[in-house]
């Protein structure tokens, strides 16, 4: 039987597994990528909304984008992308089966990347296999592929950033989100994402898990109920909400059968989500040739992810002589530092689960509000160096950055043209507002911010009035004239606004800000508008 | 004999959950109590499971409920989930008909 051979095959056309092809294909490889979707780009083109990071790692672009550049890239460099090609097997002698339409194709690499990627996890509980209980990736994909509401009242399990960035674009979708739910008593995911929902507010229970879904036929409702410190269910702690979906974002596992079928040595490893090859620093497993990039070898996200793939793919293109070597030592040195930055953190690989911190990097208090109920307290805003003075907000318009954790994330950086705006070299560092400055009000900032945690104040507006300028990324926009409610942090109605301004401009890339009118005790509260027009949000 | 090998029946009576009645296993409508009761039956591995109940054998293969058995297994067992052996995946990865696995070789 003829058998195809190319010099790389990869399996999965996600980030890491096109980030691979890529770089291979640049050094001047013969690559192929096998998807068994029908749609390249892995989970990217589900994420609307913008990535952390620095430039590099291109942050403030929006995932679909990213995921529409890789595709150009790789087709520009000839790589071959077959799609609806499922990998059946990987066998001795780096022979692969794929099944393509109907029938079984037989091909040899001589080398393989497998970067299939993660699946998400389940939490069963009395009534979980009732229609109306979903992952919140299936939430995403009937969003923002299909463009279906996945339901209209809803409650979120899990607080890590998936369940917090998806609630708040099922909130966009339309959908009513009921509450946020977690088993743990600390928010996991960033400060900045559960903000932006309390802001509109979407209440947070911490330790809190399911205890029944029910309804016939489909979800009509749900009751949670509090966990002690050994997760056992508090009697009489019950709560219920009337609710017609379920969406479940209680992490991810790495899909690693085709990895486990090479016969490579594995370890199960909690910190990277479950069951993985055990790899080199070039991704590379215990079977020479073949490599594991991407989510099936730890759960990370998108950004590292791509870098992984990269990590690999120079690593292969060395290896098979495609690469000099001082330029391969120079692009994983470049690789590396970059998924180095990404790791670091409060969030990042050394500290990941740990809730003992107490204080930034810096030396500043972490908001204890913030970590049990997704906002910060009035009280705790002017501690932290994205906040100036009072003195100072009363002299004209100036960013108030509300950014208060160790997250890799620096775009505020340099799209402040006048330098107000200082993170410095080590990106995970809390940005530091230089109040000598001057702020044009130009908005940048707060469009470039992917935690949306910019706010432009301004105490000088009028006698007894000041202004606040929002990011607002929900459709339709309001009118300029409009009149209603100021919220703040915690969603909480504090008083009257009205809409003096509204920016649209395309460099903000579809994060509008919307400058509302409040009365002058009301510019370091109001938060987030909602339109009298509006019924609810 | 470690754990996993020992399999001598202690002749304590099994013991039903609250919960016991919860699906586990989506495609092949495995419960709880049965994966549970497996154990107690003496199966000590999931391929033991799977092959005893059927969990993890339906058309996903286990993509959504693996992680589900192995912790209640580890759970019964007191265990670790890491320390729960895990069954080794065979091609083909995901659901073949067997038509197309016949036109394997064929001249198309």
């Amino acid at each position: 039987m003829l058998m195809k051979r190319y010099e790389l095959i990869v399996i999965g056309a996600g980030p890491a597994g096109l980030c691979a092809a890529i770089e291979a294909a640049a050094n001047g490889m013969q690559v192929v990528v096998y998807d068994e979707n029908s749609r390249p780009g892995g989970q990217l083109f589900k994420q609307i909304h913008k990535f952390f990071g620095s430039k590099e790692h291109k942050a403030k672009e929006r995932g679909f984008r990213i995921g529409e550049k890789l595709l150009d890239e790789a087709r520009e460099l000839g790589v071959e992308v077959v799609l609806n090609a499922t990998v059946m097997g990987v066998f001795e002698n780096k022979e692969i089966t794929v099944m393509i339409e109907d029938r079984v194709e037989h091909i040899k690499g001589n080398e393989i990347i497998i970067a299939t990627g993660a699946s998400e996890n389940m939490l069963p509980f009395p009534g979980w296999t009732l229609p109306g209980v979903i992952g919140a990736g299936a939430a995403q994909t009937m969003m923002n592929l299909h463009g279906i509401k996945p339901g209209n009242k809803i409650l979120m399990v899990g607080s890590g950033n998936v369940g917090l960035v998806v609630g708040f674009q099922l909130i966009q979708a339309g959908c009513r989100l009921e509450a946020i739910i977690d088993a743990s008593p600390r928010v996991g995911g960033y400060g900045v994402h559960a903000s932006k929902l309390a802001r509109l507010g979407v209440p947070f229970y911490m330790s809190n898990t399911v205890k029944e879904a029910y309804g016939e036929g489909s979800v009509k409702g749900v009751s949670i109920v509090e966990v002690d410190k050994n997760w056992q269910q508090v009697a009489g702690s019950e709560k219920t909400f009337e609710v017609d979906t379920i969406c479940i974002a209680v992490g991810l596992s790495p899909m690693s059968q085709l990895a486990k079928m090479t016969g490579c040595i594995m370890e199960d490893s909690p910190a990277k989500g479950g069951l993985v090859p055990v790899c080199n620093e070039y991704g590379e497993t215990s079977i020479p040739g073949i490599y594991a990039a991407g989510d099936v070898s730890g759960i990370e996200e998108a950004s590292s992810a791509m870098l992984k793939g990269r990590i690999a793919g120079s690593a292969i293109s060395y290896n098979q002589g495609y690469l000099e070597e001082n330029i391969f030592k120079e692009n994983q040195a470049k690789y590396r530092s970059s998924l180095e930055q990404l790791r670091e953190g409060m969030f990042g690989h050394k500290n990941k689960g740990r809730t003992d911190l107490l204080n930034t990097e810096e030396g500043f208090e972490i908001s204890l509000n913030l970590l049990e109920n997704g906002f910060l307290a009035d009280v705790e805003i002017a501690h932290y160096p994205g906040v100036v003075s009072q003195e100072r907000r009363k002299q004209g318009i100036v960013p108030v950055i509300e950014c208060t954790q160790n997250i890799p994330c620096n775009p505020c950086q340099d799209a402040c043209e006048k330098g107000c705006i200082k993170v410095g070299q080590v990106i995970t560092n809390l940005p530091i507002i230089d109040g000598t400055a001057k702020c044009t009000g130009c908005g940048m900032c707060v469009a470039a911010c992917s935690g949306q945690a910019i706010f432009l104040v301004n105490e000088d507006y009028a006698p007894g009035y000041a202004t606040v300028g929002l990011p607002y990324e929900f459709r339709p926009l309001p009118q300029i004239g409009d009149k209603g409610i100021a919220l703040d942090r915690s969603g909480k109605a504090v008083g009257e606004a009205e809409v003096i301004s509204i920016k649209s401009a395309k460099a903000l890339d579809e994060t509008a800000i919307l400058t509302i009118k409040v009365s002058e005790d009301l510019s370091m509260k109001a938060r987030f508008f909602k339109s009298s027009k509006e019924v609810s949000l | 004999m470690n754990k996993i090998t020992d399999r001598t029946f202690t002749g304590e009576e099994f013991v039903s959950h609250r919960d016991d009645s919860v699906i586990i296993c989506r495609c092949e409508e495995i419960s709880k109590g049965e994966i549970r009761r497996a154990v107690y039956d003496g199966m000590r591995t999931m391929s033991e499971v799977k092959r005893y109940v059927r969990a993890g054998m339906g058309l996903c293969q286990g993509q959504t409920c693996s992680r589900l058995v192995k912790n209640i297994i580890a759970k019964e067992l007191g265990l670790k989930p890491g320390e729960v052996e895990i069954p080794t995946p065979r091609s083909p990865a995901r659901p073949v008909s067997m038509e197309i696995y016949a036109n394997d070789g064929m001249k198309k």
